[in-house]
């Protein structure tokens, strides 16, 4: 009896232990295509994203917006909702991380340019398009861009089609791409793999879709 | 206790036991590498719930979007919400953490414990469907300003889980406190024992002794732990957040039974789930409304069963900790107010954090 009361303890001690991290689970889909824009001398400049997000958010992103046409957004009535989401976007740090030469790099980034919504009126989905510019510009040989929610409230995958590509980028240079999304039902799988990254990354890390980068 | 009342107990344990075991790996896995590489498996229990979660999740846009043209879709879009439901509270989160904590420190029955569950999940439900019935349809706000009034929804409901907590807190830990120190004296010759009855500490046993005829004889003073129990039961029945001794079912129709749970309804309720608010405005978007109305519901009744059954293991859990404690007398009851205590910081603790945004249960808004 007092073993299984000590244990009951121990139990709910590790309920609470165990929340932190692990509670979240996505309510937003984001299927997304990255170019990585480089200079003519060869250094990597930015990151460009269009993260396209699913009908359910979009339709709660867009309710209450004015629009002329029923059923259709023109770029300019979604302005001031591109600003309110590159803006909260910041907080999280747009979701995207850098790796140059296998270290972490924070504050790599600098706030986002170039952005702006696009409503596409047969899939009834939004597509958010930004530009992060590097801060300073880097030639690396190894650089890894990833994207993914640590909490795990949106869930990020790489489209089918076009997921990276690499702009004026040296020919030398090749990307490879880490895609953990194959499908739904290997989510198991792919938190499983969580020692293979950093303990305190979050969960979310687990689900990073890594752009990998490797100029000789 | 009878044969099936003990095999009841043990299994609602092991249950316990297997869902915290669960929970456990994960702290592990996500805590340490090390804990993570021996134990491979470790994340598979929750990762299998996020999975079917997302998966049923996922399957609410599509299904409002047929149910417009097919009304048979209806039956589908109702299941998927109900299991939805189920996964989504099955899944670590606050909700039934501080419920389950509740009631094990304010000594709930289970009856109060299902019905705790039930009145929050749908509570939470309610307050989705108003919210975007007055904010979406009536004013035509944004989704933003949909958020804004989430994060400030989300305010009110921590802060009141962080009163609740702190409430069972004063509470409990006073009836700690008391366990303690008449423990300290038990031992003690009769005639100290007397003096302690006038002890402000032990105020209330002094006046509660009155009711059993001369019960101040020597020969009593050793039952002095087994009565105190019974004692602090009493003296809690005073005050709002305390109980009165027993757990009867009849209670719960009585004006003070409902009263004291509000408090954690409302305070676990308050806070709509961001997934229901998003169905309801994607319903909204496609003209029926109505069925992302019914949609939340049902998840709301398939949330309240998980966290029903959830909160049922902590009151059975705690029906074992008491008959525990009434064999060691004493000790065992102290054990119990300690137990009680704990759960008490629990319920705060979880407050606080969510308040500070230290854990985040739902994140609301454009991201």
């Amino acid at each position: 009896m007092f073993r299984r009361i000590v244990f009951l303890i121990a139990g709910l001690a590790c309920l609470v232990a165990s929340t932190p991290r692990a509670q979240a689970h996505p309510h937003v889909w984001v299927t997304m295509t990255s170019e990585l824009l480089y200079a003519p001398d060869g250094s990597v400049t930015g990151v460009r994203h269009a993260w396209t997000f699913d009908d359910m958010f979009s339709a709660f992103a867009t309710q209450g917006l004015e629009q002329k046409t029923k059923g259709q957004f023109a770029r300019e009535e979604l302005a001031p909702l591109a600003k309110v989401n590159v803006e909260s976007l910041q907080e999280y740090a747009y979701f995207t991380y850098v790796k140059v030469n296998g270290k972490r790099q924070k504050d790599a980034l600098s706030d986002p340019v170039d952005y702006y919504l696009e409503y596409d009126p047969k899939e009834a989905v939004l597509t958010l398009h930004f530009t992060l510019p590097f801060k300073t510009p880097l030639k690396a040989k190894a650089l890894d861009v990833e994207v993914y929610d640590p909490d795990f409230f949106i869930d990020f995958a790489f489209a089918e089609k076009d997921q990276v590509r690499l702009i004026n980028a040296p020919a030398q240079c090749s990307v490879s791409v880490a895609k953990p999304h194959d499908d739904f039902f290997s989510a198991a799988v792919r938190l499983d793999k969580s020692m293979a990254w950093e303990a305190n990354a979050g969960m979310g890390a687990n689900f990073a879709n890594r752009v990998s980068v490797t100029c000789p | 206790m009878t044969r099936d009342a003990k095999a009841r107990l043990v299994l609602s344990v092991l249950l316990v036991a297997l869902i915290t075991a669960g929970f456990c790996q994960e702290a592990a896995a996500q805590s340490s590498p090390l804990a993570a590489m021996r134990q491979p498996a470790a994340t598979g229990f929750v990762g299998w719930l996020l999975s079917k979660q997302a998966l049923f999740y996922r399957e609410l846009s599509g299904l409002i979007r047929a149910a417009k043209s097919d009304g048979t879709a209806l039956w589908g879009l109702m299941g998927i919400s109900f299991a939805y439901g189920i996964f989504h509270a099955a899944g670590p989160g606050h909700g039934k953490a501080v419920i389950s904590s509740y009631l094990v420190a304010n000594e709930e029955t289970w009856r109060r414990g299902v019905i705790l569950s039930f009145a929050s999940a749908l509570l939470q439900a309610l307050t989705a469907v108003v919210l975007v019935a007055v904010a979406a349809i009536l004013i035509g706000a944004t989704a933003k300003a949909m958020g804004d009034t989430v994060r400030m929804i989300e305010t009110v409901s921590y802060s009141l889980i962080v009163l609740v907590g702190a409430r069972l807190l004063w509470v409990k830990g006073r009836a700690f406190l008391r366990t303690l120190h008449a423990l300290k004296s038990e031992p003690a010759p009769a005639a100290e024992h007397a003096h302690d009855h006038h002890t402000p500490c032990t105020h209330h046993e002094h006046s509660h002794d009155h009711h059993v005829p001369h019960s101040h004889d020597d020969a009593r003073a050793h039952r002095h732990g087994a009565d105190h129990s019974h004692d602090h039961d009493d003296d809690e029945s005073v005050l709002p957040w305390g109980h009165a001794h027993g757990p009867e079912p009849e209670e719960l129709a009585g004006p003070g039974g409902w009263r004291r749970g509000l408090s954690a309804i409302v305070a676990v309720g308050l806070r709509p789930c961001s997934g229901a608010i998003i169905v309801l405005v994607f319903a909204l978007a496609q003209g029926l409304f109505w069925a992302g109305v019914a949609s939340t519901f049902v998840m709301g009744i398939g949330t309240a069963i998980t966290v029903a059954a959830i909160a049922s293991l902590a009151v059975g859990a705690r029906a074992v900790a008491k008959r525990f404690a009434a064999t060691r007398a004493s000790y065992g009851t102290l054990m119990l107010r300690g137990v009680e205590v704990g759960a008490a910081v629990l319920v705060m603790l979880f407050g606080v954090l969510l308040l500070t945004g230290t854990i985040a249960s739902e994140r609301m808004g454009m991201f």
